[in-house]
């Protein structure tokens, strides 16, 4: 019973931050409403017995994604006109959440399909975890450490064009002068 | 508490990342509503490691989580690199490759 009151909580927090990012027009509460879902991800990592997913979840998703949006958004730091204009936002949503709904609910039933009772084991340490990763799945986690490699190389570069842009025309005035 | 009620929690997260990503133009809230859909797949992937009781679903869900931190900062470059370009983070106007349909 008081996992199953756990859960009704973390589910409401989850479920009202989504809605509270889609809905707010101002981008920084929408971040707010994102890093409750998220600590709710985690949360519910928690309630699966699963630790090291939840501390990896605390540690990625909330510790550097949110916080890393959250300085995006202040740094950017758009105006009231830069935002975009949006009148019929509310019909939209309505009318997209009518759309989805049937999605929703076949979905939901495709998963129940699969399994309906949990396997009765141990909690799922690191132990485990590490054994499992370095074991059957050390090519993904070599071609995860590419990937992120990649990532970092692509997002300085990707921000950092117009600075170079930027400097070039500096050394450019200069040769004029 | 039954894994019905999880499946339940990641059909509706989905959805409701889905709905953010078509009923909004806000940059920013289309790359928190993907953000979203790939961590209500996460929580999937921990609940099947429960109710299999295998770890290797873990293992994928942390490859996971790798692949969000690699979209994040991606993500976060282009939208700068984008506001930077035209001073608007709405995505509508960022319409360069629909720019033809206009004069046909």
């Amino acid at each position: 019973m008081l996992e199953v009151s756990i859960f009704a909580i973390l589910a409401m927090f989850m479920i009202g931050g989504s809605v509270a990012m889609i809905l707010n027009k101002q981008t920084i509460y929408s971040a707010f409403g994102f890093l409750i879902a998220m600590i709710g991800v985690a949360g519910m990592f928690a309630l699966l017995e699963n630790r090291f997913l939840a501390l990896a979840q605390i540690m990625v998703s909330v510790g550097a994604i949110v916080v890393l949006s959250m300085l995006t958004i202040l740094t950017i730091n758009a105006k009231e006109e830069s935002l975009p204009h949006e009148p019929n936002k509310y019909k939209w949503i309505l009318l997209s959440s009518v759309l989805v709904a049937p999605f929703t609910f076949l979905l939901y039933k495709t998963l129940s399909a699969a399994h309906r009772n949990f396997a009765q084991m141990e909690t799922i340490t690191s132990k485990v975890v590490g054994k499992a990763l370095f074991s059957e799945w050390v090519l993904p986690f070599e071609i995860v450490s590419i990937l992120l490699l990649a990532a970092m190389l692509g997002a300085i570069v990707i921000a950092r064009k117009e600075e170079i842009v930027k400097t070039e025309e500096i050394i450019k005035k200069e040769e004029n002068v | 508490m039954t894994p019905d009620m999880f499946y339940l929690l990641v059909s509706i997260l989905f959805s409701l990342g889905l709905i953010g990503l078509v009923s909004r133009r806000n940059l920013f809230i289309v790359y928190m509503s993907v953000e979203l859909m790939l961590s209500s797949v996460n929580l999937l992937l921990a609940t099947y490691s429960k109710v299999l009781g295998d770890a290797n679903a873990s293992a994928m869900a942390l490859l996971m989580i790798a692949v969000v931190a690699a979209e994040a900062a991606l993500f976060l470059a282009m939208i700068i690199h984008l506001y930077r370009a035209k001073q608007t983070i709405d995505s509508d106007r960022f319409d360069k490759l629909g720019e033809g349909r206009k004069h046909a």
